[in-house]
């Protein structure tokens, strides 16, 4: 996005009318600010380091830190954006040092309990209480995106910068093949089988232009989270509360098999389409449905410049609820959270967590979600009317998914090793796609390997 | 010879020396410093892992077909822009560009090229009657596929090294041997290759020690896939360090690396010396 | 007589077809490299909508958005620099100090010298994954994160080897007739490699240069791990562009930033191609 990188030009005009609503707080703070929020001083300021993603890096350097330094002035930011295949080393050998570069951490929603392990990140709810503001709401989390930065029951950061799997349609696809628009109860026996529908002509040139869905196919870490939304729709889950998988059986089998069936209807080629090139056949119109990440929502219905599509065409919701099995049936969906992290070797652990509690406070979330774009954990924030008209659909989703999430432990696998077990699943799928291997036998060695994982 | 030697020790002494340490060792990831020591363990894990095996000989495979083929092309292509004229100066220098491209950007655009969906490479062939081929979906075309990107992205190193080899060969020899009415098949066996080989030699040494890395151009085309079809053993040593940080187990793998590597590097400079001093 | 000047008749017109043939495949062989050049070139002044279209677009509203983003809202012309101080330097000292080992390993006629050569060369063997997180240990314990010459240093451990087995093979393929003739005239084995030699093999270094400063241009695993933001260079940017985890890679700037990174390399190649062809005696060869 190229929007990602530049300074906003104006700030939407609801959100000025929003920080217009807020104006007494704004009172208070420009008193605060006097004193530099108790941070740091005009002549001694405080300097943070933070290591971020490199695709939300500059925005959050060049809008979110001038609006933190309105509140407080003395504490300058630096944010260091870094690629995500290479962070989380960088993240381990930079806090792992005697003294570490870096006062703050983004990290991803899978690499919590690893970072954790080293015990240099700074317990917010218990250790850091005494710093911690007290109108600063932990309740109002989201259960889901609150837990992502819990492990073995301490609170090692908070969620700056939410994302969920969900799913996207095309009512205009639907609308051709003469189906009424999903709704959010339909299950996966009901979307297989409108699958063949889709796959038609939408552009009347003759031949079929249009396939029923794109998503991850490819070798990558990120496609088992298709196959185990599915999973986690029949009830099961990827890795139970010992540890142990929870895929190698008949239910397992189905998800990867139905995620494998999905390529009869998926365009040509997209045995090797992934993240980029799912979303690209989406905005081209080109797909029907596409298992996504909420995040691409604006560049995919809204931008212009990054779309073929209009707002009124792009449907959103959690990915279809499991058929046909005994026990639980429930939507599916992925949780993917990037938490703010403080490092306890940092010299200004209480100025780091004062950084965090704004950026992850209702006024924080809000004006990051209005101005920025990124999704919010709080209920509140959710609730609020938003900034944005494009916002409304996108948070009504995001507030459900988190629902589902929790109740379906709909994560990647929580230990220090889930990386690990990431990569296992990533190498015996993406063998499965190939038919290199029986689903049944892809799935029994993933489960022998990652039980030797011991996680 | 000293400074470059000494420079190189000071430099990798202690890399390799950790390497080498920790690849006997269980890591722990809160000092990067050895836990417990477990001998071979990390050695024996590596070889027992399928994983490992397969990326092995997608490795060989790669090679095989790729070295050849980036040699040949390199050197052909280095006599036909060695023809002097005006636009050689530009031809030479337009030639380096595939080398400059940043390989994940390289890898990106041959993927948009390629792709059934939308790239402009199955419309071409179909014109011909041919296709459509899934280049990155089917494993024997992903391979072709990497195959070609990287020959695409390395024969400008070859034809840019060989056009200068090509440069320093010594005029008179040539000239001597058109009196004689040579002609220039003869030329070219008799003269330029055994001339040239030194020059072969090092280029096809340097271009081995860079295809053996190679691991860039497989995740940013193929992500390895599809199955293991292209993941060449540095790709599974990189996701094994990078994304599953098993740094131990991964020096143990690139110290296996580094002993295959020295022993067929060896074979080759024996092979160069002994066709050297053939000639 | 008559029967000498038809051969050699022949002969001209023959080395002339021949000529006129490489000229042209040669520049066949250069187009076909560079359609995926051009191709990135029409992607980077495309709008997001138009580059994964079916069928691909040739016609459409060209916009410069994106370099004017990049080279305006974003470090990126800093980390050019860095980059270019990075790839010169690593370029010129390995240059320098492998030409130098090169010779040596050509000429000098010492056993151990040759064991050393092969070792250095060999050197080349360990992946640079491994290497990577040992050498930012390293760089860490001496306080030398984030700086220029640390990764100068690093570039410099995988440059020279190749560059002195380059220069090598260059300095083996010249008659060595040349240096006894300066020896003759007085010249020690240090004056008669900056004097003969170096001028002689000039295209030879120079390609050799090019090759190198390419390599550390185009790094990446060793920049990430080393740096933090002072001496960042471009490609950690490229790979961040290209692993975004939020919309997915932007393609209009990933060619974008190619071709803004693509274009000094081709200008310092252009400004040397004179002496890259300026070999031995001026020659033109007739391989």
């Amino acid at each position: 996005m190229t929007d990602s990188i530049r300074k906003p030009r104006s700030v939407g005009r609801r959100a000025v009318l929003a920080s217009l609503a807020a104006m007494p707080a704004a009172v208070i703070n420009r008193a605060e600010a006097q004193q530099g929020g108790g941070f740091g001083t005009a002549e001694k300021p405080i300097q943070l380091r933070m290591i971020a993603n490199s695709a939300f890096s500059v925005p959050w350097q060049n809008v979110m830190v001038p609006e933190f330094n309105k509140k407080f002035p003395h504490i300058k930011v630096q944010i260091d954006g870094l690629p995500y295949n290479e962070q989380l080393a960088k993240i381990m050998l930079d806090i792992t040092g005697d003294k570490p570069t870096y006062d703050l951490y983004a990290i991803d929603d899978p690499w919590v309990p690893q970072v954790a392990e080293t015990k240099q990140l700074l317990e917010l709810k218990k250790d850091a209480k005494t710093w911690t503001a007290a109108d600063y709401d932990w309740d109002d989390f989201n259960p889901a995106p609150l837990a992502a930065s819990e492990w073995k029951g301490g609170q090692y950061g908070v969620p700056l910068r939410c994302n969920m799997l969900l799913r996207f349609y095309n009512k205009t696809h639907y609308q051709k093949a003469g189906l009424p628009e999903p709704d959010i109860n339909q299950t996966w026996r009901e979307f297989i089988a409108q699958a063949p529908k889709l796959v038609q002509d939408v552009k009347g040139t003759g031949g079929v232009n249009a396939w029923a869905i794109a998503t991850y196919f490819t070798r990558d870490s990120l496609t088992p989270t298709i196959w185990q939304a599915i999973l986690n729709a029949h009830g099961a889950e990827l890795i139970d509360a010992q540890g142990k998988p929870g895929f190698n059986n008949p239910t397992g089998v189905k998800a990867l098999q139905t995620h494998i069936d999905l390529l009869q209807w998926a365009p040509p080629g997209a045995k090797a389409h992934g993240f980029t090139e799912s979303l690209q056949a989406f905005r081209q119109g080109q797909v029907a449905n596409m298992f996504q990440w909420g995040s691409v929502y604006k560049g995919t219905a809204v931008d212009p410049g990054a779309t073929t599509l209009k707002p009124n065409e792009v449907g959103i919701m959690v990915m279809p609820v499991g058929s046909n099995s005994p026990g639980i049936m429930r939507s599916g969906t992925h949780r993917g959270i990037w938490n703010g992290c403080v490092s306890r070797k940092s010299p200004n652990q209480q100025a780091a967590w004062a950084m965090l509690q704004w950026l992850s406070s209702k006024e924080g979330e809000y004006f990051h979600s209005s101005v920025v774009g990124a999704f919010p954990a709080r209920k509140s924030t959710l609730s609020r009317p938003p900034a944005e008209a494009w916002q409304a659909p996108v948070f009504k989703t995001l507030q459900h998914s988190y629902e589902i999430a929790a109740a379906g432990r709909m994560w990647r696998p929580r230990s220090a090793k889930s990386d690990q077990a990431q990569t296992i699943l990533a190498d015996e799928t993406a063998r499965a796609f190939n038919g290199d291997v029986k689903v049944a036998e892809a799935l029994a060695s993933a489960a022998s390997k990652i039980e030797r994982l011991r996680l | 010879m000293t400074p470059a030697a000494l420079l190189l020790f000071a430099t990798l002494a202690f890399p390799v020396g950790y390497t080498v340490y920790i690849s006997f060792a269980e890591i722990n990831l809160g000092t990067f410093t050895p836990d417990e020591w477990v001998g071979w363990d990390n050695y024996l894990t590596a070889l027992e892992d399928d994983r490992f095996w397969d990326s092995l000989s997608v490795t060989g495979i790669y090679l095989v077909f790729a070295l050849p083929l980036q040699m040949f092309l390199g050197f052909a292509i280095a006599f036909l822009i060695n023809a002097s004229w005006k636009g050689r100066g530009i031809v030479r220098a337009a030639f380096i560009i595939p080398m400059v491209v940043a390989p994940v950007i390289a890898g990106g655009i041959w993927r948009m090229l390629l792709d059934p969906l939308w790239g402009i490479a199955n419309y071409v062939i179909g014109t011909v009657g041919l296709g459509p081929i899934d280049w990155l979906g089917d494993p024997y075309w992903a391979m072709t596929t990497v195959i070609l990107i990287d020959t695409w992205r390395w024969t400008p190193f070859v034809t840019l090294i060989a056009s200068a080899a090509l440069l320093t060969l010594p005029r008179d020899v040539f000239e001597a041997a058109e009196i004689d009415g040579a002609n220039w098949w003869t030329m070219l066996w008799r003269i330029t290759l055994p001339l040239l080989v030194p020059m072969i030699a090092a280029t096809f040494v340097v271009r081995w020690l860079g295809a053996v890395k190679m691991f860039d151009i497989a995740l940013a085309a193929t992500h390895g896939g599809p199955g293991r079809a292209t993941t060449v053993v540095n790709l599974f040593i990189y996701e094994e360090a990078f994304r599953s940080l098993k740094f131990a187990e991964s020096a143990a793998m690139s110290l296996i690396i580094l002993v295959v590597t020295m022993v067929l590097t060896g074979i080759f400079l024996r092979g160069t010396k002994m066709l050297e001093e053939r000639h | 007589m008559s029967a000498t000047t038809t051969r050699s008749g022949t002969h001209r017109r023959r080395a002339a077809i021949l000529r006129q043939f490489r000229i042209w495949s040669g520049v066949v062989a250069c187009v076909l490299f560079l359609l995926p050049i051009a191709w990135m070139l029409i992607t980077s002044i495309k709008q997001q909508r138009d580059i994964f279209t079916t069928p691909p677009k040739i016609i459409f509203a060209p916009t410069l958005d994106t370099y004017v983003a990049y080279l305006t809202n974003n470090d990126l012309p800093e980390r050019m620099l860095n980059t270019l101080i990075v790839a010169g330097g690593a370029g010129v000292i390995s240059i320098v100090a492998g030409a130098m080992a090169g010779y040596a390993l050509a000429r000098v006629k010492l056993r151990g010298a040759t064991t050393i050569g092969v070792l250095i060369l060999l050197s080349r063997g360990v992946p640079p994954i491994a290497l990577a997180v040992p050498m930012f240990l390293v760089a860490r314990a001496m306080g030398l994160l984030d700086k220029h010459i640390t990764l100068i240093l690093a570039y410099c451990t995988f440059l020279i080897p190749y560059v002195m087995w380059l220069m090598r093979g260059f300095f083996k393929a010249l008659p060595e007739e040349l240096e006894e003739a300066a020896k003759i005239d007085g010249c020690t084995r240090f004056g008669a490699f900056f004097r003969i030699i170096v001028p002689i093999s000039l295209p030879g270094l120079l390609s050799t240069l090019i090759f190198s400063i390419i390599l550390a241009w185009e790094e990446l695993l060793f920049a990430l791990v080393l740096t933090n933001r002072a001496a960042s260079t471009v490609p950690v940017v490229i790979s961040g562009i290209a692993g975004d985890t939020v919309n997915g890679a932007n393609w209009g700037a990933l060619t974008a930033v190619g071709t803004m990174t693509v274009i000094p390399v081709v200008i310092f190649a252009l400004l040397v191609q004179k002496w890259l062809i300026q070999g031995l005696a001026d020659g033109a060869t007739k391989g």
